[in-house]
């Protein structure tokens, strides 16, 4: 794509994880590496996540972008055993923009910090000229302490384990994707939420690899990170996919494959065989998790590669997506 | 509506008439789709093989009309509208994607109903969309058209790439290197036009074909209906659609099309110029081409070298057989249309078909 940026390496999938690659490789390697985890563990049981967010619409049925900035870091830090307990928030906005709708986005961010008891500790805000940004940026970095001893991450993953899904896949992404493009799915919201409760209920359990939220890219692209980063292969069945109607619908129109895109209340859990029922169990006394499903297992065969046993009882890849996420034309 | 057979049930079928040989083509991209999505190809049995055809419009859209939108969007002040996966369709001077990324203008549309708006939003301002797409598209942009002139927007113009099926169609079975033994039609463009333009297919070209919806479950059981016609020894044109195409199609949508355009010679990447295969502005709407008001003329750069897209839109080859395969032509950098679009055949291919047979296990 020549030397500039385009919109596909923000994506999520193929090419931002070879921007990545091609940016972290400028820093010394780190003593623990922790790439493509989505928290990286510090030393004394710390750890720590940053994210940024710039979603349009600001506002969106399920939530808004406050309510986002404390989420994602928050899911990025349960999913691998870690209590969110302070964050760091900094703030980009555009001139113009009124006061009120920041401080809208700063209540619906502070609801969440409350329930889950974390501290704001520090921030920055700018405001920069009107075009400079698109509104409201958000950058949040959560800090908190781990309640496992237990290293949770794709190198644990095993042939034979299995692959659980919290919840019907693709909300958010499919609610944004309604918003942008205009179309009308009354029902349709993002599944925004906290993940740490649930993600909490499995510590105990055994059998437990290594959970990730499905956020940009969605749940295809964690798969495929997983396959590849632990030289696995993975097989899931599309019969036993957790869908939601309207989120087909808003892919029907749009041409998109819901397993690519983005959710940010959802996650994928890997457990032994036999400790898969007692994840199914405890994540069902979670309203978000109400609908998770057994959809997979790691295999032996083809690491590195994903397969779907698909509805007709055949089969096909699940590769990951290259650049940006495209309406089709008919 | 009418529900098909489940799938288990076609697939059972098809294993009993188990031909020695049925080469099918699906012309439509979303066709191509839907089959690697749901794992089409792993359900037939032996004998058969699913050729993918020209039928996705971002694929066939020359290099020359491609080149053409992004001088469009390189009209200052000018805000160009376009399908979202035409943005990333390599032309000599980059995409409409990289164009963005230098700061042009260029905005994703779902439908052509949005550009009057934006055009009305945008007084002294020049919008371009980049009407594209094959019948299923062209009487939107016949009907936007139309609201155009009757609110008198002066800002507003189309570069019109709409292409029509049934030319290329034709132009493909006269292709005696062909090797097709049937066809699949896409359900979509015969909603609009009905049965009667691709008649030609069972009658002049004694091919059997079959016009299907795009479930997996629809294309089975067209594929099936194939292969009943080719044990019998007919040559047809059936419907598994029924509930959704008519005989005679869409005849507003088709009054509205033929108002607006009048066919034209039109330049298919990898194919090359097809007769009467494009649209152009009616004389009475010429005030809409964006080619006349900005100049913008597209030439007809040639191909690129060692890309083998025409023989793969022809079904010579299937995409591994290219060269470029994955070596040279990836999704991330496409040098050939096929590579670029989710539903071009090697972007299929390259998503979906890793090399060989693997062995799943899951069964």
């Amino acid at each position: 794509m020549g030397d500039f940026l385009t919109l596909g390496h923000g994506s999520g999938g193929r090419l931002t994880n070879d921007l990545v690659r091609r940016i972290t490789s400028v820093f010394p390697a780190p003593e623990t590496p922790s790439a493509f985890e989505d928290c990286a563990y510090l030393p004394d049981g710390y750890a720590m996540t940053l994210d940024g967010f710039t979603v349009s619409p600001r506002v969106f049925p399920g939530g808004d972008i406050g309510k986002l900035s404390i989420c994602g870091s928050v899911n990025d830090l349960a999913v691998r055993g870690v209590r969110p307990e302070w964050i760091a928030m900094g703030l980009i906005l555009e001139e113009g923009i009124a006061e009120e709708e920041v401080i809208g986005y700063m209540r619906s961010a502070a609801l969440v910090c409350k329930e889950l008891g974390i501290t704001l500790t520090c921030g920055d805000t700018k405001v920069v000229p009107h075009g400079a940004a698109d509104g409201v940026f958000i950058t949040t970095c959560a800090t908190g302490r781990r309640e496992t001893a237990r290293n949770l991450g794709m190198h644990a993953l095993r042939p034979g384990d299995h692959l659980i899904l919290s919840r019907s896949y693709g909300r958010h992404g499919a609610t944004i994707a309604a918003q942008r493009f205009d179309l009308d799915v009354p029902g349709l919201a993002s599944d925004c939420a906290p993940l740490w409760e649930p993600a909490r209920a499995l510590l105990d359990i055994g059998g437990l690899r290594c959970m990730r939220d499905c956020t940009r890219g969605g749940t295809g692209t964690v798969l495929c990170e997983w396959a590849e980063g632990a030289g696995v292969g993975i097989e899931i069945r599309e019969d036993d996919l957790p869908r939601d109607p309207d989120v087909l619908s808003v892919c029907d129109i749009l041409g998109f494959d819901p397993l690519y895109l983005a959710c940010e209340g959802c996650m994928i859990v890997a457990v032994s065989a036999e400790d898969a029922d007692t994840v199914l169990s405890r994540l069902a006394q979670f309203a978000p998790c109400s609908g998770a499903a057994d959809i997979g297992v790691v295999t032996e065969g083809h690491p590195g590669l994903v397969g779907m046993r698909t509805h007709i009882g055949g089969h096909r890849v699940v590769d990951m997506p290259v650049g940006e996420i495209l309406p089709r034309i008919c | 509506m009418t529900h098909p057979p489940a799938p288990e049930a076609i697939i059972r079928a098809l294993r009993e008439y188990s031909p020695r040989s049925l080469n099918i083509m699906e012309v439509c991209g979303t066709h191509t789709v839907s089959a690697f999505r749901s794992g089409v190809r792993s359900v037939l049995p032996e004998g058969y093989r699913l050729i993918s055809g020209p039928g996705c419009p971002v694929c066939v859209t020359s290099q020359g009309q491609i080149d053409g939108a992004v001088a469009l969007a390189d009209v200052p002040d000018a805000i160009v509208l376009t399908y979202g996966d035409m943005l990333r369709v390599p032309g000599s001077n980059g995409s409409l994607a990289d164009a963005r990324a230098r700061g042009r203008d260029v905005r994703v549309v779902t439908s052509a109903m949005e550009a009057p708006d934006i055009a009305l939003a945008s007084p002294g301002r020049q919008v371009v969309f980049l009407a594209a797409g094959f019948e299923t598209t062209a009487p939107a942009t016949a009907a936007m058209l139309s609201e155009a002139a009757g609110r008198g927007l002066r800002n507003l113009s189309i570069l019109c790439l709409h292409k029509r099926t049934p030319p290329a169609v034709r132009a493909l079975l006269e292709d005696a290197a062909l090797g097709i033994d049937a066809l699949i039609l896409p359900g979509h463009v015969c909603v609009i036009l009905g049965h009667a333009p691709f008649l030609f297919i069972s009658e002049q070209y004694e091919r059997p074909c079959v016009i299907a919806g795009f479930s997996a479950e629809s294309m089975l059981l067209g594929v099936l209906d194939l292969t009943i016609q080719r044990a019998r020894g007919e040559t047809a044109l059936h419907s598994v659609y029924p509930d959704a195409v008519k005989s005679e199609g869409n005849r507003k949508a088709t009054e509205l099309m033929d108002r607006a355009f009048v066919p034209c010679d039109s330049v298919w990447r990898g194919l090359g110029k097809i007769s009467s295969s494009g649209m152009r502005l009616a004389p009475s709407l010429k005030d809409f081409d964006a080619e006349l008001r900005f100049g913008v003329s597209p030439g007809e750069p040639p191909e690129p070298r060692g890309c083998r897209c025409g023989d793969v839109l022809r079904g010579r080859i299937t995409p591994p057989e290219c060269p470029l395969f994955r070596t040279t032509c990836t999704p991330a950098a496409p040098v050939g249309p096929c590579m670029v679009s989710s539903e071009g055949t090697c972007g299929a291919y390259f998503r979906f078909y890793k090399g060989g047979t693997v062995a799943w296990e899951i069964s």
